[in-house]
């Protein structure tokens, strides 16, 4: 969405002012897929598509329940299936709804060099504005869910909005309204973290010892979170078992960044200084650099290797004419000149 | 090459006339060209370097057209100064090797940085200029090499990326560093030194005390063309 909706910002990408939210905190949203729940019907998708006038995809059978290969820069919500064998020679059907989840944490945001392309508002909403980005795919290796894709048309990646434009208008997100068993749910965080946990309690009596809720403290939690009921079998639904956001590395090049701009305004400081201080360099007349040249040609004469000679003996202050420079005044060595 | 030397501030001189055209000549029409080249794309990439490394600096970005553009842009003149560097590469390396007398110009780099002078019988090139061409091929290289994933992020995955990312912004600051130094020394610095590279040509006292021993070359060569 390119709008900010009258939301407040808690984070902007790129952007060292930081957040302009001045309104009192929010409720913090959270959307919860309860995966016991779904029966892959795809009308998420659909609902999708059609609220976000996504455009549709020609898709091709490829042996599977799925309607997408992947998602794309038009399909934001991908019912995503996979049959496994367990331990016990049982075939589990593994579904899963596979869409932005709206990290508190936001590693794509993070990595974001365009100011403002990706914001997240005060209610955990991570949103991309296609009007700012720029196209360099940062954020395609700073998430670490996959999650955006890149249009090689338009050039800019796109990804679920958790249809803020509906949630700032007090609406349910387009795929929880759609979907008809109740499987996705959407509340305050907090009451969402609630259902999910007696959830998962409930699953642990029916015998789904595993069971837990998908809500990674690695990315500092999710405004997209899941009831998984085999939760030792997370690398089957896709889910990463434990998803950093590389937070060394982002500090690392906060800190190369502010040691840059200390080094450049630096070294344009340090070169204004040694010119006061040292001023042109000017050449001496020609009868005197020729008169050098030979001396310096008849001293070094057939070794080929330049000889020193006392630096003073042709005349410190001649290269300094017009009294710039400051003749016999021992020139501390600049910094600048150590490269 | 002489044929095509351009601006040298005597109307175009002939080959025949270049002897008596004072000074010498320092720099070729294509030297001059494959200077001012990766100049030009040094610093557009810099500026727009600055753009997407520096949130301060994005407003840089406009110069380039807005950042969809600067991001389209940036690479591509990172291949035309990754093939200038390739070009000074090898139309340079060979001018550029270091010898002896660079390592005791190198010890008197004390010297040369206080008075402007370092006293010793320096060829065509000095041994600060050969340590800024090795500098600039060596992370001309590096930055194009670590620029490649970020063009492409998806191409080699998000760990390599992160490492490229931190890589060219190391690269770029050092090259800042030494562009700063390089620019001060020609043309604040030392007077004389940038018409080198805009009209090919130096003075006879600029070559005599600058690079008294390519000078004392060039003179013999040209008293011999003269006489």
């Amino acid at each position: 969405m390119s709008t900010e909706l009258g939301l407040s910002i808690r984070r902007k990408s790129a952007t060292p002012a930081g957040a302009t939210g001045i309104r009192r905190d929010t409720t913090e949203v959270a959307k919860v897929v309860d995966i016991d729940l779904c029966i892959g019907c795809k009308a998420c998708e659909v609902a999708c598509k059609e609220w976000n006038d996504l455009p549709a995809e020609e898709t091709f059978n490829f042996g599977s329940y799925q309607s997408h290969q992947d998602l794309t820069a038009a399909t934001w919500d991908l019912m995503r299936f996979k049959e496994v064998e367990l331990d016990d020679g049982d075939i589990a059907w593994l579904i899963r709804k596979d869409s932005c989840l709206h990290c508190e944490e936001p590693g794509c945001l993070a990595a974001c060099p365009a100011p403002g392309a990706i914001v997240q508002y005060t209610n955990g909403i991570v949103d991309f504005n296609q009007e700012k980005c720029i196209g360099c795919q940062y954020c395609v290796t700073g998430c670490p869910f996959d999650i955006p894709r890149f249009d090689q048309k338009t050039k800019k990646v796109y990804k679920c909005t958790l249809c803020v434009d509906r949630v700032s208008a007090g609406l349910e997100p387009a795929c929880v309204k759609a979907c008809p068993t109740g499987a996705i749910k959407f509340g305050g965080k907090h009451e969402m973290i609630d259902y999910s946990l007696g959830k998962v309690e409930k699953l642990k009596g029916r015998g789904f010892e595993n069971a837990m809720l998908y809500d990674p403290s690695g990315v500092g939690g999710l405004h997209m979170m899941y009831v998984v009921p085999r939760g030792d079998r997370l690398e089957d639904y896709g889910l990463p078992a434990d998803p950093q956001v590389p937070g060394t590395f982002f500090s690392a090049l906060g800190v190369l960044r502010k040691l840059g701009t200390i080094s450049v305004w630096g070294g344009l400081l340090a070169s204004a200084i040694f010119y006061l201080r040292t001023g042109r360099r000017r050449t001496p007349s020609e009868d005197e650099a020729v008169a050098e040249a030979e001396r310096l040609g008849r001293d070094s004469a057939g070794d080929g290797v330049a000889k020193e000679v006392p630096v003073g003996a042709t005349g410190d202050g001649g290269p300094n004419g017009e009294g710039e420079g400051m003749p016999g005044v021992a020139h501390p060595q600049p910094q600048e000149e150590e490269r | 090459m002489s044929a095509l030397r351009i601006g040298n501030g005597h109307g175009g001189a002939t080959n025949g006339e270049v002897a008596a055209a004072p000074g010498f000549e320092r720099y070729t029409f294509a030297e001059r060209i494959v200077h001012w080249f990766v100049a030009f794309t040094f610093i557009a990439l810099m500026l727009s370097g600055f753009a997407l490394g520096y949130p301060r600096a994005y407003f840089l970005s406009g110069l380039f057209g807005g950042g969809q553009t600067m991001r389209f842009l940036h690479p591509w003149f990172g291949v035309g100064f990754t093939l200038g560097i390739l070009w000074m590469l090898v139309s340079w390396s060979r001018e550029m090797r270091m010898n002896a007398g660079d390592r005791q110009w190198v010890r008197s780099m004390k010297t040369y940085a206080g008075s402007g002078h370092s006293g010793l019988d320096v060829g065509k090139y000095n041994a600060g200029q050969k340590g800024y061409y090795w500098f600039s091929v060596i992370f001309g290289i590096v930055l194009f090499a670590s620029g490649l994933p970020l063009w492409y992020p998806w191409l080699l995955g998000s760990g390599i990326n992160q490492i490229a990312r931190f890589v060219h912004h190391g690269a770029f600051l050092l090259m800042i560093g030494g562009f700063i130094i390089h620019v001060y020394m020609s043309t604040v610095m030392f007077p004389g030194t940038l018409s080198a590279m805009t009209t090919g040509r130096v003075s006879r006292a600029w070559a005599a005390w600058h690079h008294p021993a390519w000078f004392r070359v060039q003179d013999r060569r040209k008293a011999g063309a003269t006489r």
